[in-house]
């Protein structure tokens, strides 16, 4: 298991950068300075920034900022993008009103 | 709850998904097909251009007409396709939920083949949510699908075959493309798409990246920098355009969701997160198969034969055919995907810089650093031959999976041999008769007639050209080099346009015969 102190420490903490206003999740409007901040807060991956920033959960589900967001913590972290652990895929995968997503089977109530 | 069963599910109608369920419904099974889109085809009818290959990858048929030709056999073959259903979830037992409509139904199949293929990726620079930025994807729906043009002045982002071809395709919809940036010291794609976007003028900036994008409630220009080490901009290097789009064309992410959330093994690489198949498509799953650039990032010749592959071996594990027959069928498929996996620009060698060609000729540095072989380059290549009478001259200098050139000429004077990445070889003794089938047969229009004294001190250049207004036969105007810069003066004499050249029309211009080797486009002066 990751030893979130451990990780603090060394990757030391959050420096504020000049590009940090940058708007990284569109739907959700979370910018790369909240993203970063987030990771010296200890979360280390896609779905701990998901639940704590809703950073890839709007309207696109992540499909415009998902590869920027790993690329933000990988760098980060001092660690490879592929060692990025990736958000869990659950389903609905596209948008669904809560009015079609109750009426699943198609039967109405 | 009602559930339907079906053979085969197949998740999304593009060039993969489509492939799979004709090759299936060929050997006796059901498919059914959900794509969430209005129209089927997925992204081959924004396709205009020809696409490369030998004649069983369909080439120098332009995409669109290759998207026409499966749906008409996927009719043939019955396999039903559903539109505007989008799958939400794949489950245990392979189940699949489909929102059609206002309601959400559960499918179940014997076998799934995920074939959902890949969204655009995106980078941010200052204002990138301005209105005006778009993907290459988007400017290509807009043109070729919907007729729109995605702006005036526009900037493209990207040198890799998405960003070269969809930078021509702007051009041809009346846009200016005012430059081509990327942050990559090299140019991506294809040298030839580099070449037909550069003779038109179109100058290139290798190692630049889009500092800002300008404006306050939309895009009115954009800044650029010249990256230096550690991916820093190098002050004093930047450059501003007037733009009204900024187009981003910096590649494609599978999107293998579906397959994540199904519980198969995926395996997250540098090209995306992707499942783990064997060389038939199927995954850690039993009977859950996957094709196309949702296993990973190719085009859509390849995912149409992984599409097939994979058709194939639904069949087989269905049992709809044997061991034989599969393995038969199967190794036709994977002869012409091996194919087209050749080359400087095969997977295996993404991301290497390729000095020489398989030829042993150097490859052109220029070509690299700003899209067009330089005039002292271009000699070297053994489609350039120096004649007197009216001779083909191909400026196809990297080795790419591609020769319908050869088959083109029906009087023998381009050969490629029997590996189809070779460059093309004018030979010797050829009767060259100027019909120009070659010249309109390639994808990269890289084909160019060339004739001497065709009147005392002048000569002709005959060149692919696919630009509306065409420019008619006493039309003056100046001849373009590779660079796209002025060279000469030069006059329309023959605009040729016939069914079996497919919409490239071949135009020839007259030059002073020491500019035969420079000149590469025309343009009419107003």
């Amino acid at each position: 298991m990751t030893d979130i102190q451990e990780v603090l420490n060394k990757i030391g903490p959050y420096e504020p950068a000049e590009d940090d206003h940058l708007l990284v999740c569109r739907c959700e409007e979370v910018t790369k300075g909240e993203i970063r901040k987030a990771v010296h807060e200890g979360m280390f991956t896609i779905e701990e920034l998901r639940r704590y920033l809703r950073c890839g959960m709007g309207l696109c589900q992540g499909q415009t900022c998902g590869k920027l967001v790993k690329g933000i913590v990988a760098r980060e972290l001092g660690v490879a993008v592929t060692d990025v652990t990736p958000a869990t895929s659950r389903a609905p995968m596209r948008p669904t009103e809560m009015e079609i997503a109750g009426n699943d089977g198609g039967e109405q109530a | 709850m009602r559930i339907e069963r079906y053979d085969m599910i197949v998740i999304g109608a593009g060039p993969a998904g489509l492939s799979a369920a004709i090759e299936a419904a060929k050997c006796g099974i059901k498919p059914i097909v959900f794509d969430e889109n209005a129209r089927p085809g997925g992204q081959l009818f924004k396709q205009i251009h020809k696409f490369f290959g030998s004649k069983e990858h369909k080439a120098k048929m332009r995409g669109f007409n290759i998207g026409k030709e499966l749906l008409e056999e996927a009719e043939k073959a019955g396999v039903k396709v559903v539109l505007g259903a989008t799958v939400t979830g794949l489950f245990d037992g392979k189940e699949v939920t489909v929102r059609i409509g206002d309601t959400i139904k559960h499918v179940q199949g014997d076998s799934i083949l995920v074939a959902t293929g890949a969204s655009e990726n995106m980078v941010n620079f200052d204002g990138w949510t301005l209105p005006g930025v778009i993907g290459a994807g988007a400017a290509q729906t807009m043109m070729n699908l919907h007729h729109v043009k995605p702006g005036d002045r526009i900037l493209m982002l990207g040198t890799g075959n998405v960003g070269l071809v969809v930078s021509y395709q702007l051009m041809q919809a009346g846009c200016e493309v005012v430059a081509l940036v990327d942050a990559a010291p090299r140019v991506g794609g294809y040298g030839v798409h580099a070449s037909k976007v550069a003779r038109c003028g179109v100058p290139f900036y290798l190692s630049h990246t889009i500092l800002r994008a300008e404006g306050d409630d939309h895009v009115t220009g954009v800044v650029i920098g010249e990256v230096g080490p550690g991916w820093k901009v190098i002050p004093g290097t930047e450059k501003h355009f007037d733009v009204d789009t900024i187009c981003l064309a910096v590649g494609l992410s599978p999107m293998a969701q579906l397959l994540s959330m199904a519980g198969c093994q995926m395996n997250d690489t540098k090209g995306g997160y992707v499942p783990v198949i064997d060389e038939d498509g199927m995954t850690s799953i039993d009977g859950v198969f996957s094709a196309g650039d949702v296993t990973g990032i190719e085009e859509a010749s390849s995912a149409m034969i992984e599409g097939r592959i994979s058709g194939l071996a639904v069949a087989h594990y269905l049992g709809y055919i044997d061991d034989a027959e599969k393995q038969q069928r199967i190794e036709e498929q994977e002869k012409a995907l091996d194919a087209l996996r050749q080359g400087m620009f095969a997977p295996q060698n993404r991301g290497k810089k390729i000095e020489k060609t398989e030829e042993g000729i150097p490859v052109s540095e220029n070509l690299l650093d700003k899209g067009y072989i330089a005039d002292d380059e271009i000699a070297r290549y053994p489609g350039v031959t120096h004649k007197k009478g009216i001779h083909p001259v191909i400026e196809c200098t990297q080795n790419i999976p591609c020769n319908p050139c050869q088959d083109a000429c029906k009087f023998g004077c381009i050969s490629i041999g029997d590996n189809i990445t070779s460059l093309p070889v004018v030979t010797e003794d050829s009767q060259c008769t100027g019909c120009g089938m070659c010249v309109a047969s390639c994808s990269g229009q890289a084909i160019f007639l060339v004739e001497e004294d065709v009147e005392p001190g002048y000569g002709e250049v005959t060149m692919p050209y696919e630009f509306l207004p065409l420019p008619k036969k006493g039309d003056c105007g100046v001849a373009l080099g590779r660079d796209g810069k002025v060279v000469c003066d030069a006059e329309v004499t023959k605009i040729r346009s016939a069914k079996a050249f497919d919409h490239t029309n071949l135009l020839t211009i007259k030059v002073p015969n020491d500019m035969l080797m420079k000149a590469r486009f025309f343009k009419s002066q107003e």
